[in-house]
């Protein structure tokens, strides 16, 4: 059952990210023209039926392959670098800039990281990029004080400690040491972060924030969908379904990820 | 004995006044931010009403020194800062309300959605984690610890269509109206609570799990409790701060999700308003919500830590 659920995430995830290569080549059609006429069902259109502008759902959904989980992944990256960054720099320099920054970071966290992204498109104004950007800033406060934390902990170990008695300079400690150790946490980190940054994103663009309607990506379509439930059910299952799947495969290899439990005996 | 309630009293009482301190300090900070993520990313808030046409350059330059947006960004901060004690948030630049009036209209509406989801989100979430962790190796253990995940892996706007959808389609002999109240509260509530309450059942079950491995759950059973009561009692009891500090947390995601729940379900509230404010470049509307839900957020927060104190006598030495 468990390595059943192992599959299932791998398959998704893998047909996800082959779709998103090939869609030019296997899509039947053009995904922001109309092709037939509105709202058909999957058996008047196959594989499954049309929009409300008379696109080609199955094209759409292809095409948004591509920009749903690729504007997540230039989110979650860029999340990574800015809050592993501002984390590191506040831990290994310490002091008064390790103040300044954990201090201007608890204050992002105090406001909800999807509220601050929200607030982000407010500024910059609606459109895909600046969503991706809002995303990727929202979520690298709670980011950095992980990362923070992760590098404080580490700088505590006894080879720590050894290589400063043996006289190592400090950069030396820090990209010879430190980095390296703290780079698979930050991974796994960053895995499951890139769960959050991919509702993040879809949210928004449900909530009608990529500014342009005609944008193929998952949140979009299941925006659109939403006003022909009744008569059209594909129409958001479809888009529904293939982000679930998404989340619910991320988060199931992002757990699989973990280090395993110890007894709490042995330490 | 005297002596005794007398010191616990007075640690009670500092420790709210210390964290009503340290939630002021969250509120200002959080404010800080809204402020400045907005006015460093929003160039002109005015420029949008020049392009679209729905001014000209000179009614703009008018509006710019009325509003006070020809002053220097620090100062436009004080004066933010100096009108929120006095309840002042702007004004609305389309129109031209107050925007603490635009906001106070819609908050009944929001508050009372994000209640009825955080009081179906902490109830599922505690039935969930005990029935996961209780009955572990059986059906219903394992039925339980599915619906968890299915709870935090579902985005709202799914599950919101999806309960959307069956209530339509299995009502649909009955006349519009009388679905209202079902659409209006019920519905959003359940979907608002399920999403978080994933949250809570994974803190609930995480700390039943680990209560259990104590060696006093030993000893509590060597006295011959029934495993019923060993649970509920002993086992649930240390496991309840951090499962109200979970909470919290989840207000926050609650109140993100009212926002998608809003729009769903078209109801009215702080959500649709601040979706249509981003929309619309209102900046000084869109400011006044972030800033007003990162100031119940901190409230929550607070909350939940004093809940946890009065739980756990355990924190409240911690803290003294």
């Amino acid at each position: 059952m468990k390595r059943l659920a192992d599959y299932l995430a791998f398959f998704w995830l893998s047909l996800v990210v082959i779709l998103a290569i090939l869609a030019p080549w296997i899509a039947p059609a053009n995904p922001y023209h109309p092709v037939a006429d509105p709202l058909l069902s999957p058996h008047a259109h196959p594989p499954l039926g049309t929009d409300n502008l008379g696109r080609d759902l199955w094209s759409r959904l292809l095409f948004g392959c591509r920009i749903s989980p690729g504007a997540a992944l230039l989110s979650a990256l860029l999340t990574l670098v800015i809050g592993s960054l501002l984390g590191f720099v506040a831990a290994i320099l310490g002091g008064k800039i390790d103040r300044i920054l954990s201090a201007v970071v608890n204050a992002a966290l105090a406001v909800p990281a999807l509220l601050l992204a929200m607030l982000l498109v407010a500024g910059f104004g609606p459109g895909i990029t600046t969503v991706i950007v809002a995303i990727g800033l929202g979520g690298a406060p709670a980011f950095a004080r992980v990362t923070r934390t992760i590098c404080l902990q580490l700088m505590e170990k006894e080879y720590i400690y050894a290589a400063e008695a043996l006289g190592a300079t400090r950069p030396h400690i820090v990209f010879r040491h430190l980095l390296p150790n703290a780079a698979g946490q930050i991974v796994i980190l960053a895995t499951t972060h890139y769960a959050w940054a991919f509702m993040g994103i879809t949210t928004l663009t449900f909530l009608g924030l990529a500014g342009d309607p005609s944008l193929p990506d998952w949140g979009s379509i299941l925006n659109q969908g939403r006003s022909f439930l009744t008569q059209a059910p594909w129409f958001v299952l479809a888009p529904g379904s293939a982000i679930t799947m998404t989340i619910l495969s991320i988060h199931h290899i992002g757990a699989s990820f973990t280090a395993p439990e110890f007894p709490a005996h042995i330490r | 004995m005297v002596s005794f309630t007398d010191r616990s009293g007075n640690g009670a009482l500092r420790t709210v006044a210390r964290r009503l301190l340290e939630g002021l300090i969250t509120a200002w900070a959080a404010v800080t931010v809204t402020f400045f993520a907005l006015h460093l990313t929003a160039g002109d808030p005015l420029s949008g009403l020049f392009s679209r046409g729905l001014a000209t350059q000179e009614q703009i330059e008018t509006t710019r020194i009325s509003l006070g947006l020809d002053a220097p960004l620090l100062i436009q901060y004080l004066r933010y800062l100096a009108g929120i004690f006095r309840g002042d948030l702007g004004v609305s630049l389309y129109t031209r309300r107050p925007v603490s009036q635009e906001i106070f209209a819609q908050l009944p509406s929001t508050l009372e959605l994000a209640f009825s989801g955080l009081l179906i989100a902490i109830s599922l979430g505690f039935v969930l984690g005990i029935l996961s962790a209780w009955r572990e190796h059986h059906f219903t253990g394992k039925l339980a610890a599915l619906v968890t995940g299915m709870a935090t892996g579902f985005p709202v706007a799914f599950t919101g269509i999806l309960a959307l959808y069956a209530v339509r389609t299995s009502y649909q002999h009955l006349p519009n109206g009388s679905l209202s109240p079902i659409q209006h509260l019920v519905l959003p509530a359940l979907v608002l609570g399920f999403a978080s309450a994933g949250g809570i059942a994974r803190v609930v079950h995480a700390g039943l799990r680990e209560s259990m491995r104590k060696p006093y759950m030993l000893a509590v059973q060597a006295r011959g409790i029934q495993r019923g009561f060993r649970f509920l009692w002993h086992a649930l009891k240390p496991s309840l701060p951090p499962a109200v500090s979970m909470s919290a947390l989840e207000a926050a995601f609650l109140l993100s999700g009212t926002v998608v729940t809003e729009t769903i379900f078209a109801r009215p509230g702080l959500g649709r308003l601040l979706i249509d404010s981003i929309l619309d470049g209102d900046y000084p509307i869109a400011m006044g919500i972030v800033a007003i839900v990162a100031i119940f957020y901190t409230l929550s927060h607070i909350f939940a830590d004093l809940v946890s104190v009065a739980i756990d006598p355990r924190l409240r030495r911690r803290s003294q």
